[in-house]
């Protein structure tokens, strides 16, 4: 323990609960070690080849090579970690216990976020395990064994957590450094879940040359192929270039463009008015993607079907084609966009009604026209607005394609309206040629993640995001 | 600038938000207009910026009709309670403001706005955001973008009711000052009464969207035309005391049960023989003597300078104002002496005064 002649006398708090941390951790490296080892026996008694958590593997196997002894599977050098992670564990814990005046705050994060590490690489590897076993007829009886580790695992993470209640209990500045990541945890832990872990996946994925046709057996890692294939598409400098023309026009021209002017112009209108015109500019955005399309193909029917057509032959229009195949961007952008445009609407809007009345009245005496207004009070006073409606739809612009997907499919003719994300989809997922490429669809949304990344951060340095913070107000007199 | 409105009148379906106000403001007057929330001062006073179209009635500015002009061409000038300064531009920018909009070219433009800014004590904060300001420092901005382009006529919409006590005080006296020495006409708006009476040349009182008085603050403390005004003006507010007045031995007597107070004759004329009357005193006219109406503390309020006695008369209660040296007690025995010249009373019906 401790060890020193004090702890006899006086136990404060704090080392009482440091050193039912080091017992916890004694236990958990008693239970890991055990839970190591334990497997071993599982497959020794089914008389099978023996293969072990710890990725330790003896004889021949009709499905596995054996490798240098300590392979579990062929082009998996996880294999390795195991073991390596079992024996750090086991050291640190040891030597948090036997040395722990010279350990500092860290060693409680190092406690827990090796036992985190510990446990995903013992879960894949697991897994892994019960796999090769299934194919080769084996029982695998690996399970007490994975009990006994995740005992000792959750016992490290329960010393770990102990450790830092008793660092924060010392130092003050390490307890508003935890305070903060505190605070911070509940977004960090949904930004990790819903992006990070899928992009870190999205990319490993666009490494590998997972498709329908091979996928018994997946994860070959082929490096860059899939992006050097990628950019030497033949089609590629068209896609790109369809991408940020349908992207700019719509948001420029609809999302925010036009957002911005039909907040302008429902806020001097009356309320109940503005209220359902705003209703029904959102009816689009209710209605189910298929059937706004097959509204939107009605329109741009050839005669005796199509709306337009219909409309044009009243003024006695001679020119009435197939308005999809005349003009296929026209329709694109609007359909997007009418509906896109609504989003920007609202938030406008209700940014718009934020502003106080005073500060109108001000303007107004001053002197200003209501374009002078406009110009003067309401657009500054929009910047954060205009800021999230531009960010957030360009990202959503870059992801969108279901419908252009059902209104043109990319065509007419090759490529003509096709974008990134919808490529992306063809590749990965459409049944297109027969085949779904996975890994190499995955190379293009990756590539489209991270424009969307670099993008977003440029909006918050042209904005100045800093800005718009709020400084605190210190009042004197 | 010369400001008339005749018969102003603001509804909004039922809602009545003025109610044929008539009112004249002379050139380089200040002018408060007093009230409760909600009594229909700053519908007036919007109506006269021309942000509300009046539903009735006529505003005239140096007799020029301006119902149908903008508010950005009526020459004003406004300051809010909530300051209203544009958050996103600098202090200098929201003075130069109004001179933007005339064109103003800008060496002119900074140095007028220079020029109001050291008048309000702003001057070197010309490059600070709003929100870097306090509030008395914002209200001198606010205060700065309505005088800088020299309007003829000056809106104040309860410009210090934001501000802490002591603060209010200062810029009260200061707003004052500058008026005086700018000569500009302004209308205040304001629930404040010290505020109105300290400040204005004439208040004009308003209730529930009516006119209730329209004079100077002297005359409006001295000869409240009615029981609101009478009881709305002042702090503390003037004791209510129903009473009849008879004559008795060639005096007036305001008399109730324990109570009777003399009243001087002018004024118990014009109430003798009307039956029940209120009768209206301000504490500071009632004083602590060795013989008279007979009473005793109910309550003590030590304001410092004053003692505020409530003492119990009967079945009344009335509130005077005393020397703190005198230390009176809760409970102690009082003799209350009733100045005769400053008794007022008011029609207990029509709640007119009697006397004026």
């Amino acid at each position: 323990m401790s060890s020193t002649s004090q702890t006899a006398t006086t136990a404060l708090p704090s080392e009482t609960s440091k050193m039912s941390g080091n017992i916890i951790a004694v236990a958990g490296a008693v239970a890991a070690l055990v839970g190591f080892f334990l497997p071993w026996v599982g497959f020794i008694k089914n008389g099978a080849l023996v293969a072990s958590l710890s990725g330790v593997r003896v004889g021949a196997s009709p499905v596995v090579e054996l490798a240098g002894g300590n392979v579990l599977y062929r082009g998996s050098p996880a294999a390795y970690l195991v073991p390596i992670v079992a024996v750090i564990v086991i050291g640190l814990s040891l030597y948090a216990i036997f040395m722990r005046q010279q350990v500092a705050e860290g060693d409680g994060f190092v406690k827990i976020g090796l036992s985190l590490i510990t446990l995903l690489v013992l879960w894949g590897q697991f897994a892994r395990a019960q796999g090769v076993a299934e194919r080769m007829g084996v029982e695998l009886q690996l399970q007490y064994g994975l009990i006994m580790v995740l005992l000792a695992l959750t016992a490290m993470i329960v010393a770990g957590v102990l450790d830092i209640r008793v660092a924060m209990a010392g130092n003050p500045a390490f307890r508003n450094v935890l305070n903060a990541l505190s605070f911070m945890s509940p977004a960090t832990f949904m930004v990790t879940i819903f992006f990070f872990i899928p992009v870190v996946l999205l990319l490993a994925l666009s490494l590998t040359d997972l498709a329908s046709s091979n996928f018994s057996d997946p994860w070959t890692f082929i490096g860059l192929e899939n992006y050097r294939r990628m950019f030497s598409d033949r089609f590629f400098p068209r896609i790109l270039a369809n991408t940020i023309f349908y992207v700019v026009v719509t948001l420029g021209v609809f999302n925010v463009g036009m957002a911005l002017v039909l907040a302008l112009l429902t806020n001097h209108i009356p309320r109940r008015a503005s209220f359902i015109f705003r209703l029904l500019w959102l009816l689009p955005r209710i209605t189910p993607s298929v059937i706004y399309i097959v509204m939107w193909q009605r329109f741009v029917q050839v005669p005796p079907h199509g709306i337009i057509n219909q409309f044009l032959g009243w003024f006695g229009v001679e020119h009435q084609p197939y308005w999809l195949n005349e003009t296929p961007w026209l329709f694109v952008i609007l359909v997007n966009g009418l509906v896109g445009a609504s989003f920007g609407m609202i938030i406008f809007t209700s940014a718009i009604e934020a502003i106080p009345k005073d500060m109108i009245t001000a303007a107004k005496v001053d002197g200003a026209s209501a374009w002078q207004i406009i110009r003067d009070i309401t657009m500054p006073m929009l910047r954060w607005p205009l800021l999230f409606v531009t960010s957030y739809q360009t990202l959503s612009l870059l992801v969108s394609f279901e419908y252009i997907m059902l209104l043109t499919n990319g065509g007419p003719g090759l490529y003509t309206t096709e974008v990134w994300a919808l490529t992306s989809y063809k590749r990965a997922l459409g049944t297109y040629f027969g085949s779904n490429q996975w890994g190499y669809g995955a190379a293009w949304g990756f590539v489209l993640v991270t424009i969307g990344a670099i993008l977003s951060i440029v909006y918050l340095r042209v904005f100045r995001f800093d800005d718009l913070v709020q400084e605190p107000k210190i009042d004197v007199l | 600038m010369r400001v008339e409105l005749e018969n102003l009148t603001k509804r909004w379906g039922t809602v009545v938000g003025a109610d044929a106000m008539n009112l004249d403001i002379k050139d380089g007057e200040f002018v408060a207009f007093l009230g409760p929330s909600g009594c229909g001062k700053t519908t007036t006073l919007l109506m006269v910026a021309g942000i509300y179209k009046p539903t009735d009635g006529d505003i005239r500015f140096d007799d020029k009709l301006v119902n149908r002009v903008a508010p950005k061409d009526r020459n004003i000038g406004m300051v809010f309670q909530s300051y209203a300064l544009y958050p996103h531009m600098t202090v200098f920018k929201n003075i130069s403001y109004p001179l933007k909009l005339q064109k103003v070219p800008m060496d002119a433009m900074q140095k007028r706005a220079q020029r109001v800014a050291d008048m309000m004590g702003i001057g070197h904060l010309m490059d600070r955001k709003p929100a870097q300001l306090s509030g008395g420092q914002q209200q001198r901005v606010a205060l700065g973008r309505a005088l800088v382009k020299e309007p003829g006529l000056l809106l104040f919409d309860e410009p210090l009711s934001n501000l802490d006590a002591r603060l209010r005080l200062s810029m009260r006296g200061e707003i004052k000052r500058l008026q005086m020495e700018l000569g500009i006409t302004s209308i205040y708006v304001t629930h404040d009464q010290i505020e109105a009476m300290t400040m204005a040349d004439r208040i004009a009182v308003m209730m529930d969207g009516k006119l209730q008085a329209y004079d100077t603050p002297d005359e409006l403390y001295d000869r409240p035309r009615t029981m609101f005004i009478g009881g709305f003006v002042g702090n503390p507010p003037m004791n209510f005391v129903e009473v009849e007045v008879v004559k008795s031995n060639g005096n007036f007597h305001a008399r109730r049960e324990g109570f009777d107070a003399l009243v001087s004759p002018d004024r118990g004329a014009k109430a003798a023989g009307k039956g029940k009357v209120f009768l209206g005193i301000r504490p500071e006219d009632v004083t602590l003597a060795d013989k008279g109406v007979s009473g005793e503390a109910y309550m003590v309020e030590p304001l410092g300078r004053d003692d505020l006695v409530e003492a119990q008369i009967g079945d009344i209660r009335v509130h005077v104002l005393t020397d703190p040296k005198l230390g009176i007690k809760i409970g102690d025995a009082l003799k209350l002496d009733f100045n005769a010249e400053k008794i007022q009373f008011f029609d207990p019906e029509t709640e007119q005064s009697l006397l004026w």
